[in-house]
């Protein structure tokens, strides 16, 4: 009985620590929930015990010779000894007996994670752009960049590439990091533990790729595999607005990750930057919005399926943007004023951002200098916003 | 191992002659060597201003002290800067002070090339430093991937200050390098066999190597960037089809023994003081000779273990993994080795002492995050995150720079006449070890716990906060000290406690002699019966007077010339006016590039047609 006791007890004190180092280390490597995050955190338990032992034994033994062998005044001089077969050839052997404790489940593990994927898996081809992540589901014809639906307990293979420079992708829950390199192809995959529940995770940019590099982000939502199917049927459809098929966008059958649900560390904190304004009290018109959008610098960058005139390619897909939690690669959370502060001067908002300054009047800090792109009043950002949160 | 007598210390007079021009137109290794830890150092208060900027604003998320286009220009020139500007020339400042009186020597092998090569040092750091005050400082990270730093992604100056700065600097290792080698090879003196020089000239002797066969790498890889960028060749020009891992793969296999030509000169170091001061023979002498080579030699096999997440397929993973965790044993075996040098000894702490003693446990901790590196899935978790950071700053700083302190410590009486002060050193140690420790050691758990490297800024809530406060807590604790070593330095100089010429009790050559040494070295060259010849009876040289100066004693000494320094500029002229010819106005730049070509020219036929010294004039 007190033996039971003892172990609930230490079950909870368990918990406790795994739920309180979720929530204060949302990005924590420490608690994987991948097969490959624990192949992974395998190796890492070991490398790590060893590590402790190995620095434990080296600094104990520096210090006691430091503390045994302090000069005393008036001793005599040491022995003067120059070497000892017996104790170099024991710490060469015994370092090589432990290296290849930890060869042989390395090279194990490195064949094991680098298999193919079964071909069964929910197949993603990631492109990372400077400084934003598309996806793309091509079972499921679905693009869209920033955030990432997993289904629980299906293995994703991700298929990475580059639209320019090197980039890293990386989702420290979900298990280890791999390179995006320019002219190759390269391959990631893990299955979302089956025990998930509907969650949100965060996802980074590692390999250093230039001026927002620190804001190349996005979001990872893990969800029940019918929450997942609905999402997909969703996001597959054209936005059309206004919408004139009856079903309107954002009905039954649409799922996305409920903002209710975002924990604090996925929503971004980023601030605005100070000097940047915008009139409050504007009330936007959606299809003033749509006119303005469709008439714009927009439509060249930026495809939204359901408006013929916007098939731009070189930024994100903007399709269903009003189901995205974060606009900016996960650097501002999608609301009205956000939106707004971002069409209105993207490169105050983000350092070396592709998008254009479109406010009227505005300073673009690259140039010092007002915008010649800027063309736009508060009041039509306001309406383009109005417009762009239609599309469910 | 007895003192000397108090009257036989002699006021120090550094140098016969005085002046800016003696300077300029020295040809002696240990003003050269002087010259070169004062410009490291100088360097040192620049890199380090760059890290305090890094750590005020990453201290608390979302800060924005400097913009992130400024940030990727310093954190860039960070790197660069102490790799490069700082760790490399104090490196150098004891090749050049302590090579030719470990063996036994008047001077270096060449010492005009020597001049050269520290000139070139100069003039090509103040290149690569200066445009950060323009907004053009490099910005593609130290390691400079492609194609990142290809004209497409970066059209700007940053990148082509980067490669030309870079490339000047290879020039001066490179000269620095053969002459080492031929210095070292040709030059010991008589009795001075291979197994009987100096740990430090033996790691030195490695280091030089490891340059000559390292440095041409990264120098071929640069003029490929180099003609990319200035005549549009397509390298790494992704839309001609290019492959951004040849740069990589170049980069490593100079990077990577890069990493042993900055940590071995400093193990060195370590095993001359630590002998000195628990007063015992280096224990293991032979194996530390062989794993220092071996370490050399492994360290051009493990180049790929920077690119575990590249996708390089699990043949390569495995490879380079193995060879990696190989490199662990004969690190190992120095460590231990050090231990056992300590062990059964009288440890004396002095600054030197303590310094050294730091290295070898700093050090460790970076060998063995260095091995968790080696497994590449862990590694996956870990690499371009912040443990990386930790990682090699445990190594570079708590390795190679506790090292190089150590050495300062240890041989400033032996160049300067006078000791530094041991209380303001033992300010320094302490400050640094506690500082250093609250700055990187954090950063494993930054690292692990999610923080990508190389960001300017971090968002809120990520559980990154804390660490991130004490690293830059610990960042202003090593600057204080820092500070502390340089005031140290500063007042010592002129009135520290006279020296004489072993203050510590020491073993080999270079403490048989007046400190500082005559401009000549040794009134007579020694003859060498042993490892440690002033522990096994060999006399320091007495000076009851005056040094007599070279001409009194008939030795011939190479002329005071200009003509290499002359030489560096017409270089780092040729290539500033490369640049220019990016700018709007072409004129300017050929005018520059041909101009110095032709100076160049001249001040190589000057030099080359010159005598080096009066015995060669008829």
């Amino acid at each position: 009985m007190p033996r039971l006791v003892r172990r609930a007890g230490a079950a909870a004190a368990l918990l406790l620590l795994a739920a309180c180092a979720l929530d204060t280390y949302p990005n924590t490597t420490f608690a994987p929930h991948t097969e490959f995050g624990r192949a992974i955190d395998d190796l890492w338990r070991l490398l790590l015990h060893l590590g402790t032992a190995v620095f434990l034994f080296v600094e104990g033994l520096l210090v006691v010779a430091l503390i045994k062998f302090r000069h005393r005044p008036g001793a005599p001089d040491p022995e003067p000894v120059h070497g000892n077969t017996t104790l170099e050839l024991l710490w060469t052997i015994i370092p090589v007996i432990i290296l290849a404790c930890i060869a042989v489940p390395t090279v194990k593990t490195i064949f094991q994670t680098q298999a193919r994927a079964s071909a069964d898996a929910l197949q993603v081809e990631v492109y990372g752009h400077q400084w934003w992540w598309e996806f793309r589901y091509p079972q499921y014809h679905v693009v869209t960049a920033g955030e990432l639906y997993l289904p629980i307990g299906r293995k994703v293979n991700f298929t990475l590439r580059t639209a320019d420079v090197l980039h890293s992708f990386w989702i420290p829950q979900m298990g280890g990091k791999r390179d995006v390199i320019s002219n190759h192809v390269n391959y990631l995959w893990f299955t979302p533990d089956s025990t998930l529940s509907a969650a949100a995770w965060n996802g980074t940019c590692n390999e250093y790729c230039g001026a927002s590099h620190g804001n190349m982000k996005f979001r990872v939502f893990t969800v029940p595999r019918a929450d997942f199917a609905r999402w997909a049927a969703h996001q597959a459809r054209p936005a059309v607005y206004p919408d004139t098929s009856g079903a309107r966008a954002g009905s039954d059958s649409a799922y996305a990750f409920p903002a209710a649900q975002m924990p604090d560390n996925a929503i971004p904190h980023t601030p605005l930057p100070p000097a940047e304004t915008f009139a409050t009290g504007l009330a936007g018109d959606p299809a003033a919005g749509l006119k303005t959008y469709s008439a714009s610098a927009c439509i060249g960058c930026h495809t939204i399926a359901g408006n013929p005139m916007s098939m731009g390619i070189i930024g994100p897909n903007l399709t269903h943007i009003a189901s995205r939690r974060t606009i900016g690669a996960g650097l501002y959370p999608n609301d009205g004023l956000h939106l707004e502060y971002w069409i209105k001067n993207a490169h105050a908002m983000k350092p070396g951002v592709a998008m254009v300054v479109l406010g009227k009047g505005e300073i673009d800090p690259v140039t010092g200098k007002p915008a010649p792109t800027g063309t736009l009043t508060d009041q039509q950002i306001a309406d383009i916003v109005a417009y762009l949160q239609q599309l469910q | 191992m007895a003192t000397l007598a108090a009257p036989t210390l002699i006021a120090p007079t550094a140098y016969g002659e005085t002046g800016i021009w003696s300077w300029i137109a020295t040809t002696d290794h240990k003003r050269i060597g002087t010259l070169y830890l004062f410009t490291a150092l100088a360097f040192m208060l620049v890199g380090g201003a760059e890290a305090e900027i890094i750590r005020t604003q990453l201290h608390a998320p979302n800060q924005h002290l400097v913009s992130a286009e400024l940030y990727n220009q310093i954190f860039t020139m960070h790197g660069t800067t102490m790799i490069f500007l700082v760790v490399m020339p104090l490196s150098s400042a004891f090749f050049n002070m302590l090579i030719p009186l470990q063996i036994g020597a008047r001077d270096v092998a060449f010492p005009r090339l020597n001049a050269f090569s520290y000139w070139v040092y100069l003039f090509g750091a103040l290149f690569i430093t200066l445009p950060i005050f323009f907004g053009a400082g490099p910005n593609g990270g130290w390691f400079g991937y492609a194609p990142l730093t290809t004209t497409a992604y970066s059209p700007g100056l940053n990148i082509d200050v980067w490669v030309i700065g870079l490339q000047i600097l290879g020039i001066s290792s490179l000269a620095a390098g053969f002459n080492f080698i031929t210095t070292i090879i040709n030059m010991r003196a008589p009795g001075m066999n291979l197994m009987r020089m100096p740990m430090f000239t033996w790691m030195s002797f490695v280091v030089q190597f490891l340059i000559v066969l390292a440095f041409p790498v990264i120098t071929v890889a640069l003029v490929f960037l180099l003609l990319d960028r200035f005549f549009g060749t397509n390298f790494y020009t992704i839309a001609a089809g290019a492959d951004p891992l040849l740069w990589q793969h170049l980069f490593w296999i100079f990077g990577h023994p890069e990493v042993y030509i900055l940590v071995l000169p400093a193990f060195g170091l370590v095993s001359e003081v630590l002998p000195t001061f628990s007063r015992k023979p280096l224990f293991g002498y032979p194996v530390m000779v062989y794993s220092g080579i071996l370490i050399g030699m492994l360290g051009f096999g493990v180049w790929a273990h920077h690119m575990f997440a590249v996708g390089m397929g699990p043949i390569a993973d495995s490879f380079f993994s193995i060879t990696t965790m190989l490199i662990a044993v004969p690190t190992g075996v120095k460590i231990f080795n050090w231990i056992f040098t300590l062990w059964g000894g009288q440890i004396r702490f002095t600054t030197a002492a303590c310094f050294a003693i730091g290295l070898v446990a700093m050090f460790t901790i970076g060998g063995i995050s260095g091995v968790m590196h080696s497994s590449p899935p862990a590694d996956l978790q870990q690499t371009d995150t912040y443990f990386v950071v930790a990682h090699f700053h445990y190594v570079l700083f708590g390795g190679s720079l506790m090292g190089l302190f150590a050495g300062i410590y240890y041989y400033f009486p032996k160049f300067t006449g006078r000791l530094l002060d041991e209380k303001l050193g033992m300010w320094h140690f302490w400050l640094n070890l506690i500082g250093s420790n609250l700055t990187f050691f954090p950063m494993h758990y930054s690292g692990m716990l999610g923080m990508p490297r190389r960001v300017y800024t971090y968002d809120a809530g990520q559980g990154w906060d804390t660490f991130n406060l004490l690293s830059t807590i610990g960042a202003y604790i090593v600057g204080a000290a820092t500070l502390i070593l340089v005031y140290n330095i500063l007042t010592s100089r002129r009135s520290g406690k006279i020296a004489g010429n072993n203050p510590w009790e020491a073993a080999t050559l270079e403490w048989s002699i007046s400190s500082p040494p005559p401009p000549y070295n040794f009134a007579t060259i020694p003859t060498v019966t042993s490892r440690y010849p002033l522990w096994d009876g060999a006399s320091t040289a007495r000076i009851d007077g005056p040094v007599p100066s070279a001409s009194e004693l008939g030795i011939p000494m190479p002329y005071s010339t200009a003509k290499p320094a002359v030489a560096a500029l017409a270089i780092v002229g040729m290539f500033g006016g490369l640049l220019l010819t990016r700018g709007a106005t072409q004129w300017p730049g050929y005018v520059l590039l041909f101009g110095s070509a032709a100076l160049l020219v001249g001040s190589l036929y000057a030099w080359l047609t010159s005598p080096l010294e009066p015995e060669h004039a008829h």
